[in-house]
């Protein structure tokens, strides 16, 4: 079955993130597909590539980010959310004058059209966070 | 056949990010011809309420976005009968100009019927 995953929630607040990318896994691991791994709202957390957890607690970031070296996830976070919440890439760091960019690599900025396209392209939605 | 898509909108509009942030999502969904249907229950009923005066609190209105609705398409939205009942809310209290509000009893069932879900 194909799947997709719509992330609320920040890493490191609340469960939800991190049972997020443990559904994902689960769901490789079973054989199913992932289609796209959305992040929106604190979501965009998710994104940053200057989280710095302390070394005996799980780092999130990183873990999504060998996931999808793995296995060529395409995890998409919403630029509008991001934009409000302070996650850019180099490019949107510079259109709009600020002075860091912390999209961590691996994942991608894009439109809520992703979110609706992988409506459309998946057997399944499944949220976290709320 | 295409497939049937739900968005639930279930948080109250100006404590959460959540509620404007769905509105948008659907609103780009709309966008791109794919508007999902809607329905709004638990405190999610609140968005819908007239008279908000979110400008006290340095919010933005979710007006708006809910009067865009019919410009992309969604003439028609649910509400689930139950939430009103529980927060003693009356369908005079909720009007959006050009969009027909339609109570749902039972919205275990409705919601069931949909191949997809989106949860705001």
């Amino acid at each position: 079955m194909k799947f997709s995953l719509a992330v609320y929630s920040a890493p490191h607040s609340s469960q939800s993130a991190a049972s997020a990318l443990r559904f994902a896994r689960a769901l490789l691991e079973q054989g199913h597909q992932l289609y796209r791994v959305f992040f929106y709202c604190d979501g965009v957390h998710n994104g940053s590539g200057l989280a710095a957890p302390p070394q005996d607690e799980v780092d999130l970031v990183g873990e999504w980010q060998s996931l999808q070296r793995e296995q060529q996830l395409d995890l998409v976070v919403c630029i509008a959310a991001a934009q409000r919440r302070g996650v850019l890439n180099e490019r949107e760091a510079q259109r709009l004058e600020k002075p860091a960019a912390n999209l961590a690599e691996g994942f991608e900025l894009a439109g809520l059209g992703q979110l609706a396209d992988a409506l459309v392209n998946s057997d399944r939605l499944v949220t976290f966070g709320d | 056949m295409a497939k049937r898509t739900l968005a639930l909108c279930r948080q109250a509009p100006y404590g959460s990010a959540l509620a404007r942030e769905g509105l948008e999502a659907v609103l780009a969904a709309a966008a791109m011809d794919r508007a999902p249907e809607l329905l709004f229950l638990c405190d999610g009923i609140f968005q819908l309420l007239d008279n908000q005066e979110p400008g006290a609190i340095d919010q933005k209105s979710l007006r708006r976005n809910l009067q865009a609705l019919p410009m992309f398409g969604v003439e028609t939205i649910h509400v689930c009968e139950r939430s009103l009942m529980e927060r003693g809310v009356d369908t005079g209290q909720i009007t959006i100009a050009g969009v027909d509000i339609q109570r749902v009893d039972d919205t275990g069932g409705f919601i069931a019927a949909f191949d997809t879900v989106l949860s705001f």
